[in-house]
């Protein structure tokens, strides 16, 4: 786990090799990790578009840890903020149980 | 000294407000914008939305965004009315410019160093429309998030 850090985004399409699949060993299904708005070319993160922030929330409506979805820090960043906004707009819930 | 920036300004307004005031809402705001020498550069209802929680006994909300060019002084009037205004339920007041800067220049970063890695390796500098191998088909597990619309 510890050599699949989040902060590989920027590899982009270098990363086609090791892209999905499952993995030989480990057993488990593992994601490919790219920052998704690194590879999309996404430079600015609208709070306003409701479909790109849903996926970096899971169920509960916590933000989805780097760690998980890939996304590199500059846009992990970026994202907390977009999602803060959304939040305050009520877009996006703050807490769903 | 005040200075020209882009803000964006979203506002929910009680689903019980007719269309008629919503317009002079959007009026009143329009007036304030141009007591402070700023404009309007864009202005869109969304219509009604259901709220992601209930915002005093809300449900749904009617969200309009205004695209405003103007300084802080005109902003923060702006947001002192709507504070006080009872059928807006929630506003938020945004700067963008810098923002959105930024993201220009990374773009045109973006598009240089393509023209230039291109133009060395004798291609032309702009890649035709499905030259690029898995333009589309590499991120297929991005398939739900196909045709969204981005909204500026």
């Amino acid at each position: 786990m510890s050599d699949e850090r989040g902060g590989r985004g920027r590899g982009g399409k270098s990363g086609d090799k090791a892209k999905g699949e499952a993995r030989p060993r480990g057993g488990f299904f593992r994601r490919r990790r790219v920052c998704k708005f690194c590879a999309d070319k996404i430079d600015y993160i609208n709070y306003k578009d409701v479909r790109l922030l849903m996926p970096f929330i899971p169920e509960r409506g916590k933000i989805q840890p780097r760690r998980i979805s890939g996304t590199c820090a500059l846009h992990q960043r970026k994202l907390q903020t977009a999602i803060a906004r959304a939040r305050q707009l009520a877009l996006i819930p703050y807490v769903t149980d | 000294m005040s200075q020209n920036r882009d803000y964006e300004l979203v506002y929910i307004v009680s689903p019980e407000t007719s269309e008629q005031d919503i317009t002079d809402l959007h009026t009143q705001i329009e007036q304030i914008v141009q007591r402070f020498q700023g404009t309007i550069e864009k202005s869109e209802n969304w219509g009604r939305r259901k709220l992601a929680y209930e915002i005093g006994h809300h449900r749904e909300g009617t969200y309009v965004v205004e695209t405003i060019r103007g300084s802080g002084d005109l902003m923060k009037e702006i947001d002192r009315r709507l504070r006080v205004i009872d059928s807006v339920i929630r506003h938020l007041i945004v700067r963008v410019d810098e923002d959105l800067r930024v993201a220009d220049r990374h773009r045109d970063a973006r598009k240089a160093t393509q023209a230039r890695r291109r133009t060395a390796r004798g291609l032309p500098p702009e890649p035709a429309v499905g030259e690029r191998r898995g333009e589309r088909d590499a991120d297929d597990e991005d398939d739900r998030l196909e045709g969204v619309e981005v909204q500026r």
